[in-house]
């Protein structure tokens, strides 16, 4: 197993950058002595908890292109909306030696095991970052299971880890996660390119349980289903199509413009007025995530 | 812990109006310094919330049995900085706590020992506003011992102190809770005394202690006893509690004192200072405690903010109507 997949270095001087540009003289100061320090394990831990009492928690500004270097370094890592505290522990983490990989694997362990939420937010944000990518499977999963919201959301939201290292029913178990939790699907990386049969299955058997209850479903959740129209969930989809909610509508049409399933092909094609809405850009899967915050 | 007490039919009954009390303390805003959220349904939470109280202090205590094992310590440490903080901020409510090994349980110790180790893991994290609750509960050797040690892990770390004070030979145990507490170089305005009554408030003030009163039905201060012990010893250094816990006690006990205050005359910057300031300003030397989060708590999550638009919730939890048989 590797020890970094991507350039250590490169990534912590982009986030050094970052921190530079959003953090007081005395707060670097204060990092820059902890960091002589660091090769002592309860120091390392000790420093990572600490980090918010001396560099506050303030909202980072990042400029394009800072952003572009992370992205180009590690694709889809992404640090916007973080508080500062938060990308400092991350950066701080990036500072853990990683040579012994026991001895790195057991003391990120014990980091999370005594984490409290601001913390683990901040270790599963790191995900991407971390060494022995491969080692962190379990955990992600375990996070997944979390009921603290800004916990599921740094696993869920805008995270490549999870797309890129979970098998396919831990996958799904974060998707339908997410939908249980009311999360904005659109900003689960990797969504479309992880969508699978399976899911879609249990995408459509959720829709029956919430009509048979009387609720609505997500009109986000049908997207989903782009690559896995078949006769069997067409008719829910016709259902959808046939909905008095005008974004209900539109999500089901945006699915049948995805696929390439006749009898969606034909529905669609009924309805001259929303295929050009779709292929002048207009209706998209985007504009119906903006729509469905407004509300 | 309830106490001796009997219970007719009439305490049983569900409360079916709203309280007369909530008009007089409307747009106020009350800070609870000792409160064991663990043990208190969501409703308490939605109550609290809309009676006023803005934040909370849930002091580590012992969970009415043993534990056996240092895991079940860290967990419930690790519980009072997560979950219970993430399931306070669903109503709006800014979660603080207090992190100790508490009297009953420092006789066990095999297990003083272990907490003992991991407590310094603990007292740095966000938001922990002291070494509490600790003190004395019988009066032992151990605790003693555990009690000095937690003192100068807090002296170290810069935090106040929560003591809890015994109910036996309460008075005595009090003072010496103080002794011990200047003995290790503690400054009286760094230790804020709990459980106090009229028995033991006058030493505290005089020797320049915080005395904190509990309001907690049958065992400890009633509130119409407290209204008398503000109306003579005035607002200085002292706050109110509720200190409800798995017992029969009442997470309301700060805001009911309020309007009963109001009710006997008392002014309202008194009212203000032992219900609200006087509190903030005794943890706040942690220097984990800002006034401003107050009103952002219930968005903890919607801080997560991305590329400037509020995208997440997770936050404020619906509200549901108790008043009718059917649940959707």
């Amino acid at each position: 197993m590797a020890q970094y997949v991507y350039d250590r270095q490169k990534m912590s001087e982009g986030l050094t950058a970052i921190i530079a540009g959003n953090s007081s003289e005395a707060a670097r100061e204060w990092l820059q002595q902890r960091l002589e320090k660091a090769a002592s394990i309860p120091q390392f831990n000790q420093t990572f908890t600490a980090i918010p009492r001396f560099t506050g928690k303030n909202m980072i500004t990042v400029s394009p292109e800072q952003a572009a270097v992370l992205h180009q370094l590690v694709p889809g890592f992404f640090v916007h909306g973080w508080t500062l505290d938060r990308l400092i522990r991350v950066w701080w983490l990036l500072q853990l030696d990683a040579a012994d990989k026991t001895a790195y694997l057991d003391t990120v362990e014990k980091l999370f095991l005594s984490a409290e939420m601001n913390e683990l937010a901040a270790l599963y944000s790191a995900l991407p970052l971390l060494a022995y990518p491969e080692a962190w499977i379990f955990r992600t999963a375990e996070g997944v299971r979390s009921n603290i919201g800004v916990v599921q959301e740094a696993i869920m939201l805008q995270n490549p880890y999870p797309a890129r290292y979970l098998d396919e029913p831990a996958w799904n178990q974060l998707v339908m996660k997410a939908i249980f939790t009311d999360k904005p699907l659109h900003l689960i990386s990797g969504l479309d390119q992880r969508s699978n049969a399976a899911l879609a299955a249990i995408l459509t058997d959720f829709a029956h349980e919430r009509w048979a209850a009387g609720r609505k479903v997500s009109p986000m959740q049908w997207r989903l289903l782009t690559a896995f129209v078949t006769d069997d969930n067409m008719a829910d989809l016709t259902r959808v199509w046939h909905s008095a909610d005008q974004v209900e509508k539109a999500a089901a049409a945006l699915v049948f413009s995805g696929t390439s399933y006749g009898p969606a092909k034909t529905l669609l094609a009924s309805d001259p007025a929303l295929t050009a809405e779709i292929q002048s850009g207009a209706l998209s899967w985007d504009v119906i995530a903006a729509k469905l915050t407004r509300n | 812990m309830c106490g001796i007490h009997e219970l007719t039919e009439k305490d049983l009954q569900p409360l079916t109006f709203t309280p007369a009390y909530l008009d007089k303390i409307k747009g106020m805003r009350f800070f609870d310094p000792h409160v064991h959220m663990t043990s208190r349904t969501t409703d308490d939470y939605q109550a609290m919330a809309d009676a006023g109280v803005v934040a909370l202090i849930e002091p580590a205590f012992w969970l009415g049995q043993p534990r056996t094992g240092i895991d079940t310590f860290r967990d419930y440490f690790n519980s009072l900085l997560g979950w219970e903080r993430f399931r306070a901020s669903q109503f709006g409510i800014k979660h603080y706590c207090t992190i100790g090994l508490n009297s009953k349980e420092a006789n066990n110790e095999a297990l003083a020992e272990a907490v003992m180790e991991i407590m310094p893991q603990f007292i740095y994290k966000e938001g922990v506003v002291g070494v509490g609750e600790i003190g004395f509960d019988d009066q032992t050797p151990l605790e003693e011992k555990y009690y000095r040690a937690q003192l100068e892990l807090a002296k170290e770390a810069g935090l106040p102190v929560q003591i809890h004070t015994p109910h036996r030979d309460k008075k005595k145990g009090t003072q010496r809770s103080m002794d011990i507490a200047i003995e290790h170089g503690l400054p009286p305005h760094m230790v804020i005394v709990d459980h106090n009554n009229e028995e033991t408030v006058k030493e505290v003030l005089d020797r320049g202690f915080w005395a904190a009163f509990t309001i907690y039905p049958f065992t400890k201060m009633g509130n119409e006893r407290m209204v008398e012990v503000v109306k003579q010893y005035g607002s200085e250094r002292i706050m109110v509690n509720s200190a409800a816990d798995w017992g029969i006690s009442d997470p309301l006990a700060v805001p009911k004192t309020a309007a009963l205050m109001h009710e006997s005359g008392i002014d309202l910057n008194d009212i203000h200072l032992v219900t609200y300031v006087n509190a903030v300003k005794a943890f706040a030397q942690s220097g984990q405690i800002n006034e401003a989060d107050f009103d952002i708590a219930g968005n903890i999550d919607q801080s997560e903010k991305f590329n400037g638009s509020t995208v997440l919730r997770g936050g404020q939890q619906p509200r549901i109507n108790k008043n009718t048989t059917i649940i959707r």
